[in-house]
Formats: C-alpha cells, structure tokens, sequence
C-alpha cells in the first residue's frame, strides 16, 4: 500500500507547489509571459496537456503498481486453491481447481491476461467471494469511501481549529493541550481504542451499533443507489434507516478521524505559526483589527491551499488506514477486503482493490489540483 | 469559515448524541442472530463446501437422506429418507424417501432429484466429493450406479467393497444434502449443474431458505413455514461476519446476537463468568498434532521422534490456551470412537531431560537446532508454547509464523504446529488422514493424507485402514483400530498428538435447542428462545 502512496505523491501536484511562499507563487512562464489576448485559449490548451500528462502518469504508475503487487503475490506462501478447497483436499480436486484459476499457465501469460481484461474493464471473479470483482468493489468501495469522508470531517473539524488555536497561543498550557489531544490520537492504537470505545459508547450508553453499517433488521430496506447508505437513506426519506446508519458510521469514523487529528493540527499550527510572523499580520494587528479577524480572515486565508494538501493525503492515508478499524468494526469495506484478499493469495482481489485505490489517488489529485486554482488566484 | 466549522461540528456532536436505544434492541424472540466468520465463503452450492461455518449454513437450507444425531453420531436418523437397507452382498443399498417433502418452490422431492444430487457432487468434483468419492464413484460410473428405481426409492450400488456404513454417514454431510433438480438446471450455464446460481440462491426442502447473501458480510434465512417437519420457531436466521472476538463478545452480551462463534480463549474466559451464556466445548473429528517432516535427515531418527514426545509440555496450556479448543488426547483413535484406547492421555508427558538424554543417544549432545512453523494464525499461540518448552529439552526451534498449510502440504517443513477435522464419524476418516499413504513419491502429491505429508509410509497401517474401509463388521473393525492405534503407540510416529480438537459455540442462555454439531452439520430447526 506505501507504494500506492509514494509514487502517486510523487506525481501529485500538491509537491511542486507546496503552498505560495512569501516571494510569490511557483508557476511556470507561459501563462504570464504570453500575450494578453491568447491567455484563456493557452491557459486552457496548457491545463489539457497537464492534465492529459498526468493522466499518461497515473495509467503507467497503475500498471507498474499492478506488476509489483502481481509479482509480490507471487511470493507469498499463502495458496490460491487452498483458500476456495480447505486444507482437506484430495489431489484431484486441487489440480481441477488449480486448473480453473488459471494457475497451470506462465506467470507472465497470467499477467498479461489479467491486462487485457482490466482494459476492458472485467477486473475478473474473486476465487473468495465467487462474484465479478467489480461486483464485489460496488459493495465494499462505496462503504469505505462513506467511512474516510466522516473520518476526514472528524479530523478536519476537530484537527484545523485545534492546530490553529495551539498556534495562536503558543507555549501556553492550551498549546500543550492540543499537542497531546492530537497525539493520544496517534499514538494509541486504533484497535485498541476502537474497542474500548465499542465498550463505552455501544455496551454501556447504547448510543451507537456495534459492527456493519446498519443493524441486522433494517437490512434491505433501503434500495441501494449510490452505494452511500447515509446518502440513500436519506434520498428516500427513510430516517429510521439514516440514523441507524449514522449510529453505526460514527464511531468507526470518529477514531479513524481522530488518529488524523495530530497531523492534520500539528500541520495547521505549524502553517499558523509560519503566518502568524509575517509582516501583513503584524500591519493588521498594528491597524487595530480584532485577534479573531486577523486569525480567520487574513493569516487563515493564507494557508488554506497549504492544507488542502495536507487533508488530500490524509485521505488517502485514511483509506489504508482503514484495515484496522474495518476489523474491529466488522465493516465490510475496501480494507479488509483487500486484507482478506492477500491473506487468501486472491490476486485478482488485490489488484482490483489496489487499482480503485489508485484511481482514488488520481481523483485526489486532480480534484486539489482543480481546489488549488480556486483558492489561489497566483496559481490559476 | 469559522461560522461553518462550527454549524458542522454542531451538526456532529448532534448526532454523536442522538441515543440509539430503539434501534439497538436485543434480537428479537423469533429470529436468531449468529455471530460467525464468513471468510472464504464463495459459494453455497452444497457440492463445492464442506469447512465448518458453511456446513452450518448449507445444513438448513437443504435436508440430507439421513441426518447424525449429535448425542449419538452413530446412530443414523431418518431425514428425507425413511428407511434404508443393504443387500447381503454389501454392493448395493436401497433407501426409501418420504413422500410429504417439498422443495421451497413447491416441487416435491423425489428418489430422482437425490439420485441427480449425488451424481452432480461427483460430477462436478469440487471439494464436497472428498468423502463420497472415497468409495470409487466417478463421473462416468455415477450415473449408472447411483439411480432413482422409481419417485421414493434411491438405489446406490457401489463399485469396491466398502462398509455399507461409511456410505450411509457421508450422505448425512452438508455436500450432500438433496437439490432441486428441476429449480437448479432451470438456472444451469455452460454445463455447471447450477452452480452459478446456486453459489447465492438455494434450491433445498430444508427448513429456511436464502433470502440474502452477502459474502464476507451476512447471510440472511427465512424460515419455511411449509416445512415437512413443522415450522421452525425462528422465522429469520442471520449469520454475521464479526471477525473481531472482542466485539463479537459485546454484542453477545448485549443480546444483539445470540450464538457466537471463533471466540478467543480471552474472551471466552470473560463470557464463562457470565451467567447469560453458556458454552458448548463441542468436541470435533480431529487433533492438535506436532508434524516431523521425515525428508529431514534428523528427523527420521526414531529416536528424535521420541525426544519430541517429551518436549512439549502440553499439560501448561491445556488448563489457558486449549481450555476451549481442545483436550489431552494422544491416539489416532477419537475419543467415543470404536477402538479409542483408554490410555491416551498418559502415553508421554513433558520430561526435558528425557528428551535430552534421548537427543544425546541419537547423536546430538549438544542440541537440535530446526525451523518450527504454525499451520496458520490459529495455531501459532501453541507453537509459542512448543517453542518455549522445548528449548530445555534441547531442541533450540526457530519458529517461523505464517500460513504454512501449503507447505505442509507440499512437505517443503521441517516441523509444524497443526490441526486437523474431519466429518465422518467413524476412526476410519481420521485413520485415512493420520495413518495412511499408498504412495510416498513426492509426485503422488498425496497432500490430503497427512501421513504423506510426513514422508513416512507403513505397509502394514495401510492394509489395515483399507480393510476398515471394507469390514462391516463392527466388533471385527473396532480391533482393527486398536491395533491401528497400537503400531502408532509404538512406531514413535511423525505425528505427534497432543489434544483432540474441540470447537466452543457461545450461545445466550435464552437461546434454547441450538446444539454446535461434531460434523458441523448444525441445525437450526428446533432452536427457541426464552424470555430473559
């Protein structure tokens, strides 16, 4: 999974423009240097090419990523047919089995064919589920993108003010706080911490459900849309289901968010801090405006491009952060699919789970690259 | 900004408080909660299973011919059939159906729909045809020799000689129950009898039927209320993956479920003391055995085979780690079986310098140094306590943790931590297992046989797991596994027994007539549940 992560972040335009420093933004001439009247038709003509060359990058860094882990896999002691046969086998069966997985042919041939499928878009069958591969991902993907986006709230919520206000009283005992707030979070393992929640808040208060995404009773209520329970409960207007669900997302998502918190505070307070010493700051400050303007309106402002970064690879750490709280939780998501997958040696399972892992990187990408020339004007 | 974070985080907290009390309520007194692993379920077609968990699912969606009672495996119990009888020869048995019972689509069962369900499990040769296929049918003598004579008699000639019960109890297991031939070929794709869509779908006469499968996540049984055996309390059964014992401990105390399943001995311990629950130790068809590859020149000294007798102190973990998962138990014979022997948890206990002596004698006074692997995560804590303890017996074992069953299987070890089931309930399924191989090449590939696994092979056990096969007679067969058990007391065997396995079933005191069965084919038929 690091690999999902170094090579996308390497290509992602969040590294070359680490926020705007204070001698100006990090752009490149032609948009300026051009004259004024061709400016949108090269600006748009340059944003294709980007975007195409980045698009070139993901799809090469995908299928290198795809031959890793097919080789990889390859390594592992873990057999194929023994996950879909049990260890009590006769020899018949195993070869019948080995057989029908395609396990008799060359490695290269099998990796080659596997290609050719994902082109067109058959990502195969799971030999651990029986079901198209895309099937499977139609399940569990929605319910772990679900599950980041409410531990990503809880991060960003909890994490930005908290960074800002330990920036904003620095050394104080209210710096202190928040520094130990946000790495309790870290520091303290998920598992353990999921549990010992699940035993506050699900066995003791009973405000939250203990595993899955909804309780056993309210299954198949509600027809499934866009895969989001939250979502599609709510667009059919089926509250008791909605709040059943959100019982069941809150805790997952809450500890999940709050292991985010310390990177995402420690980063915001270090931003602040960089803000709050520069010169414009200290003209406010000096023209009378109130602590509370000069904190949100001005020195904020400023390092928002900067966060946008830091929340755009929280989320994809939070996606493979996952596996664990996904465990604990029972909730049946991409994390332990992709787990069980590697545990089984279902290779089609884990390429397919790290291909959409990869794909959700290039959206990241390319939708901070987008927020990025929204939110500084320098950079558009 | 501010403004919005602070509506959000309002909005949160909001929910974060809104009590879920009426969504949580304990299951309620119909419908029967079961907390389970579902990994590595990719099918429910009753031919291509035969693990544990699925065995439990596919048990209740179709009946079998004859079902095993779990207070008295042997004694067969009539199902769909009502009675059954063998010719004096022993080559062929004739079984009566009963005529009351219909499949879930309203089609009646019939002698044809059994006689296609056991040709299709051989047919198509998956997993579930391990058993049956033990008694020489194959996919081009099934046809002829397993038929229907006519609606409610099922003729099964059987082409080697074979005890007409070993035949009988594998009919009783969950690859074998009885399909409805006319739903499942309605459904049939390139030739695959229905597979396909009997991997989510089920097509059986048992008492529920599949109303929602998920795999990895749920499963979800409506009860048939037509059943011919009268319709079971529980109108909804839902099996539910939580992996997580920890959290499948809370919800069992929370009543959101009622039977759980691969609980960890910590927490086990926890619900023991709990007087809401109750724990069923069932005990299962197989061993916790030691595996000394004998393709390892040290190893095939008897002599070191006999120093590792001695080198495990089991009788530590026996009272933690195994309280729930198993008891001392050193034959190859099972507990309650025909030929167990009386002596079999006083054969060898943990003396280290018995063991070191014996190292000495066979040439190593100074230790055996060798790799240790656990079958697999749920062994591993036991290899830890082998490890630990044979350290003063002299042998210094690099343990080494993964999945190793394949390698085991390929006989690419040296020693390995394992654990073994089997489902017929007869020695001579765990005796094919621990003290058979015909054949000891490495390109026999003999992987189901343990004793191949080993590398070792003994003419004269295999002549007498075969003539257990074909013996009928009981008194003749219970010396024949005495005498099994006898030569594997004194050979100093490549497989060392420890504990006979068992497999704890928690279920809530409230949860009446759930009993975890020995071959795994649980039924839920008759299961109740009490006010609390």
């Amino acid at each position: 999974m690091a690999s999902v992560d170094m090579t996308t972040r390497d290509n992602s335009p969040m590294s070359s423009t680490t926020g705007p420093t204070p001698n100006g933004p990090t752009m490149p001439g032609p948009a300026t240097n051009g004259p004024v009247d061709d400016m949108p038709d090269d600006g748009i003509k340059l944003a294709i090419r980007r975007f195409i060359g980045r698009v070139v990058a993901v799809v090469t860094t995908l299928l290198g990523l795809l031959f890793l882990t097919f080789s990889m896999g390859r390594l592992l002691p873990a057999d194929p047919v023994l996950a879909i046969t049990g260890p009590e086998v006769s020899k018949e069966v195993y070869d019948r089995v080995f057989k029908q997985l395609g396990l008799d042919q060359p490695v290269y041939i099998q990796f080659v064919s596997y290609v050719k499928r994902v082109l067109t878009g058959d990502l195969g069958v799971s030999a651990i589920t029986g079901q198209p591969i895309v099937t499977d991902l139609m399940s569990v993907f929605p319910a772990t993108i679900e599950l980041t986006i409410v531990a990503m709230l809880v991060g960003t919520i909890v994490g930005v003010p908290l960074g800002i206000t330990a920036a904003v009283n620095r050394g104080k005992p209210i710096d202190h706080a928040a520094r130990i707030i946000g790495l309790a979070g870290h520091s303290i393992p998920t598992f353990w911490m999921g549990l010992m929640a699940l035993f506050i808040f699900y066995a003791k208060l009973q405000w939250v459900g203990a595993s899955g995404r909804i309780d056993v009773y309210y299954e198949g209520i509600v027809t499934p849309v866009t895969g989001f329970l939250l979502l599609d409960s709510a667009m059919e207007g089926n509250w008791d289901v909605f709040q059943n669900a959100l019982g069941h997302i809150i805790l997952p998502g809450a500890i999940l968010g709050y292991y985010s918190v310390a990177y995402i505070s420690r980063m915001s307070r270090s931003f602040m801090l960089e803000q709050l010493s520069q010169e414009y700051i200290i003209t406010a400050r000096a023209k009378g405006l109130a602590s509370r303007q000069v904190i949100w309106r001005h020195a904020f402002r400023n390092i928002r491009v900067q966060l946008l970064t830091i929340m755009a690879l929280t989320f994809g750490g939070l996606l493979e952060g996952a596996v664990l709280i996904e465990t604990v939780f029972a909730w049946p998501g991409l994390g332990q699919y992709l787990t069980r997958g590697l545990q089984m040696n279902d290779m089609n399972v884990v390429m397919g789970a790290v291909l959409t892992i990869g794909i959700v990187f290039l959206i990241i990408n390319i939708t901070s690259d987008v927020l990025y020339r929204i939110l500084d004007p320098r950079t558009r | 900004m501010m403004k919005h974070l602070m509506a959000a985080t309002f909005l949160v907290a909001a929910a974060l408080t809104v009590p879920q009390g009426q969504a949580l309520a304990a299951s309620p007194p119909n419908m029967l909660v079961i907390g389970t692993n579902l990994t590595g379920i990719r099918t429910l077609d009753p031919a291509d299973n035969n693990a544990r968990t699925v065995s439990e699912l596919i048990s209740n969606l179709y009946d079998n011919l004859i079902e095993l009672p779990q207070n008295d495996l042997q004694k067969m119990k009539p199902m769909l059939a009502t009675k059954w009888s063998a010719s004096a020869d022993g080559k062929l048995i004739t079984i009566t159906l009963r005529s009351d019972a219909t499949f879930q689509s309203g089609n009646p069962v019939t002698a044809e729909d059994a006689a296609w369900s056991i040709q299709r499990v051989i047919k198509r040769g998956q997993v579930g045809s391990t058993d049956i296929a033990l008694w020489g049918f194959t996919p081009d003598n099934v046809e002829k020799l397993v038929r229907a004579k006519d609606a409610q008699t099922l003729e099964i000639e059987l082409p080697i000689q074979v005890s007409t019960d070993l035949v009988l109890y594998s009919l009783a297991s969950s690859s074998l129950g009885i399909i409805d031939k006319k739903t499942a070929m309605s459904h049939e794709a390139n030739g695959d009898f229905g597979a396909g869509w009997l991997a989510a779908n089920s097509a059986g006469s048992g008492p529920y039927s599949l109303s929602q499968w998920r795999p990895n996540d749920i499963a979800v049984f409506e009860a048939n209320k037509k059943y011919w055996g009268g319709a079971p309390a529980m109108i909804r059964v839902i099996a539910r993956h939580i992996p997580e014992s920890g959290n499948l401990r809370l919800q069992l105390q929370a009543g959101d479920v009622d039977v759980g399943q691969y609980l960890a001995s910590g927490d086990l311990d926890a619900l023991a003391n709990d007087k809401k629950m109750v724990i069923d130790n069932v005990p299962g068809l197989g061993f916790y055995y030691i595996a000394l590859n004998q393709k390892d020149p040290d190893l095939q000294k008897p002599l070191v085979r006999e120093a590792f007798q001695h080198a495990f102190d089991w009788k530590a973990i026996s009272g933690n780690i195994m309280r729930y998962t198993g008891f001392p138990w050193q034959s190859v014979v099972p507990k309650g079986m025909i030929g167990a022997p009386s002596d079999s948890t006083s054969r060898y206990d943990y003396d280290p310098a018995k063991a070191k002596a014996l190292l000495a004698q066979a040439g190593y006074p100074n230790g055996l140094k060798k790799v240790l692997n656990p079958s697999g995560a749920a062994t591993l804590p036991f290899t830890e306590a082998l490890q630990a303890s044979a350290k003063a017996a002299g042998f210094d074992l690099n343990l080494v943790p993964g999945e190793y069953t394949p390698a085991f299987r390929e006989r690419k070890y040296e020693i390995l931590l394992g654990n073994s089931g089997a489902r017929l309930p007869d020695p001579f399924a765990v005796a094919t297992q621990y003290a058979y191989n015909p054949d000891n090449r490495d390109e026999a590939r003999l992987g189901s046989y343990y004793l191949w696994r080993t590398a070792m092979q003994v003419p004269e056990l295999n002549t007498l797991v075969d003539q257990s096969m074909k013996e009928r007679d009981t008194a003749k067969r219970t010396d024949m596994f005495k005498k099994i058990d006898e030569i594997y007391k004194g050979m100093n065997p490549p497989l060392i027994v420890f504990f006979q396995r068992t497999d704890p079933y928690v279920t809530r005191a409230s949860v009446k007539g759930y009993q975890g069965h020995t071959t795994w084919s649980t039924r839920w038929h008759d299961v109740t549940k009490t006010k609390e």
